[in-house]
């Protein structure tokens, strides 16, 4: 794992270089294909000319390109890389390699502030994205609150952490399901393509909004020699310097903080943030120098994927993303679970 | 100097008349959509989608269906509809099968399709006129609507005509009878829901000559044993839609309680869904049904 040969930065670069260009092909593989066509080489060709030539060939073609695929590459990559990214920090953070990005309870509050906006009629931009995202942060406080009152010490224990969250968002579900019980039919398909992960609401006007979890990956990324040190225990990592404190409410905060801006807006897809990291931890190790990159680019790419698949699979018309996430994801998961073991 | 002002207003007096509606309809133009949008809609569209099966039959029924470029699932009436490239569903239209079939007018249905596509559509250049509705009055509006929109005014009016002819006949069937029976309308089962105030089944139930038992503030009520027990109606009528379960097991789901009056004098009748939920003049071949049963006094079980 430690290769003197190549120094950090050049591993570093060469990896983001790779996954990249994975993810520009992925991007482009998306762009060019589906629901209302295949896939050939002369599609390919043609998005390619759609995406850089001024005067676009067929203004069909383009408006498709432009106006409905590219938004949810945009967003499934940003929802991927967000996902990844605080399913690594959670299981570095809780050293616990179950840990995903949802485990406090931001699925559960999440999905409750979206219920209530869709029963309320609101619109889906800004509306149900703004009780979504109020619901999540107000559970999120609530297992804070709940985790500094039970711990004297720290209120970033784990245990209580994980154990509070999980409370909540088990709780949560019951409050999920009386809701759904008095719905009307209508409202019902909406809540459930909600719960499952569905891109197909997003637009070009959420993007500023989507977008701001840039900065999360910047914060997190600097911190990535603190979380190193995080994963040899508390006491450990304090000896050797790292304000322990300061530093997991500071992951804490930022990485909720992203997940909720994106959980928002996508819905709930799951699998992605516990599977990703493990492939990565597998292929690279666990430094998160380079860990963090790769969640990044790899969830990005892997989401982007899915929701190909998603789009173009089933013959009646798109299912929810979230389905394709957990059809691949777990059998993924299991995997590598059995290969560990060896 | 008269003259000259009186050619200028002569000019005026026939530029006003080529402006009136009457003439200027069939062409392109800023029109009021039936939830209120402003649309601009093109003079002839020929690359029509609709996004509700109820739309596709009126479009059929105008005789306008070379006009129609694609449609929602489950749009199936007449049969010659199935044939038409699908765009997804009402509740979810898929909008890549939308812009790919290039259409140059999109009729939308207010209750069901989801705003954010008509608003996506609109944003990109297309027109979507969405018609709403809500009673066999607003069937009437959206058949004369979509009727001007594709130059089919004459058979819009002729059919709207029809339709109010049918209503007044069953109007004056009912006004020569002073009962109006309790009517409980059965539209699905396990949860048992049936219609409310605002639904096209309480009109249709009013205009035959009954009483909706489950009329109320909530569109879709939800009804168990106890509550149908102490509401005794004295006509159960169960859509056929109901569960998904066949006609005899919908009826022997009701004949369990020999205590209902429906079901002791053999008032349980079963319909076909589509003539109780489609917003389409077809309404009115169920209300005819309808009445038909709740003047016909005792009738045996299983009327179709």
């Amino acid at each position: 794992m430690h290769n003197s040969f190549f120094s950090l930065t050049t591993r570093l670069l060469a990896l983001c270089g790779l996954l990249l260009l994975i993810m520009a092909l992925c991007g482009l593989l998306a762009l060019a294909w589906g629901s209302s066509s295949g896939i050939s080489l002369a599609k390919i060709s043609e998005t390619l000319q759609t995406l850089f030539c001024a005067k676009a060939r067929d203004s069909v073609a383009a408006a498709i390109v432009w106006q409905v695929r590219l938004p949810r590459v945009v967003l499934a990559a940003v929802v991927g890389a967000t996902l990844a990214l605080g399913g690594l920090v959670f299981q570095a953070l809780l050293r616990n390699p179950l840990a995903e990005p949802y485990i406090l309870g931001v699925s559960g509050g999440s999905a409750i502030g979206a219920i209530i906006g869709i029963l309320l009629g609101l619109s889906p931009f800004p509306g149900v994205t703004a009780t979504a995202f109020v619901g999540s942060m107000t559970v999120l406080v609530l297992v804070l609150l709940l985790a500094a009152g039970v711990s004297a010490r720290s209120a970033v224990s784990r245990d209580t952490l994980l154990l509070g969250g999980v409370m909540m968002n088990a709780f949560c579900g019951a409050v999920i399901m009386f809701l759904i019980s008095v719905s009307q039919t209508a409202q019902v398909h909406h809540i459930l393509f909600w719960l499952m992960g569905d891109f197909s609401v997003f637009s070009v006007e959420q993007l500023p909004v989507l977008l701001a979890v840039l900065p999360c990956f910047l914060i997190i990324f600097l911190m990535a020699r603190p979380l190193n040190l995080l994963l040899l225990g508390r006491e450990t990592a304090a000896s050797l310097g790292t304000e322990v404190k300061r530093v997991s409410v500071l992951l804490l905060a930022t990485t909720t903080l992203m997940v909720s801006i994106v959980v928002s807006q996508s819905g709930l897809v799951g699998f992605v943030g516990l599977v990703i990291p493990h492939i990565f931890r597998t292929l690279l190790g666990p430094d998160h120098r380079l860990l963090i990159p790769a969640s990044i680019l790899g969830g990005g790419s892997y989401m982007i994927l899915c929701d190909l698949l998603a789009r173009t699979l089933p013959a009646g018309g798109e299912m929810p993303v979230g389905i394709v996430t957990a059809l691949v994801g777990a059998p993924l998961f299991i995997y590598l679970l059995w290969r560990s073991r060896r | 100097m008269r003259t000259q002002l009186l050619i200028i207003f002569s000019l005026f007096f026939v530029l006003s008349l080529l402006t009136t509606p009457w003439a200027g309809i069939a062409r392109a133009g800023l029109v009021t959509d039936g939830a209120g949008r402003q649309v601009m809609v093109p003079a002839d569209p020929r690359r029509v989608i609709t996004f509700a099966p109820n739309l596709a039959e009126i479009v059929y029924l105008l005789g306008e269906e070379q006009r129609l470029a694609g449609t929602t699932t489950f749009s199936d009436y007449p049969p010659a509809a199935r044939e038409l490239p699908r765009v997804g569903s009402y509740v979810r239209p898929d909008l890549e099968k939308i812009v790919a079939l290039r259409p140059d007018l999109c009729l939308a249905s207010q209750d069901g399709n989801p705003r954010h596509v008509v608003d996506r559509l609109a944003a990109m250049g297309i027109a979507v006129y969405v018609v709403n509705p809500q009673s066999l009055s607003g069937i009437m509006t959206a058949v004369k609507q979509i009727g001007t929109l594709l130059h089919a005014d004459k058979r819009a009016a002729e059919l709207v005509a029809a339709m109010r002819q049918r209503i007044e006949a069953v109007a004056r069937q009912v006004a020569a009878r002073s009962d109006r029976p309790l009517v409980f309308f059965q539209i699905d089962e396990a949860p048992m829901i049936s219609a409310g105030t605002n639904t096209f089944i309480h009109e249709l139930i009013t205009l035959a000559g009954g009483r909706n038992a489950a009329a109320g503030p909530v569109a879709y009520p939800r009804y168990d044993w106890e509550k149908i027990l102490a509401l005794d109606p004295e006509i159960v009528i169960i859509s056929s839609m109901a569960g998904g379960r066949t006609k005899e097991e919908l009826l022997a789901g009701w004949r369990r309680w020999p205590q209902l009056a429906a079901v002791r004098n053999n008032r349980l009748h079963v319909v076909d869904a589509d003539l109780f939920d489609r917003a389409t003049p077809r309404l009115v071949d169920g209300l005819e049904h309808l009445a038909g049963i709740i003047q016909s006094g005792q009738e045996s079980a299983g009327a179709q």
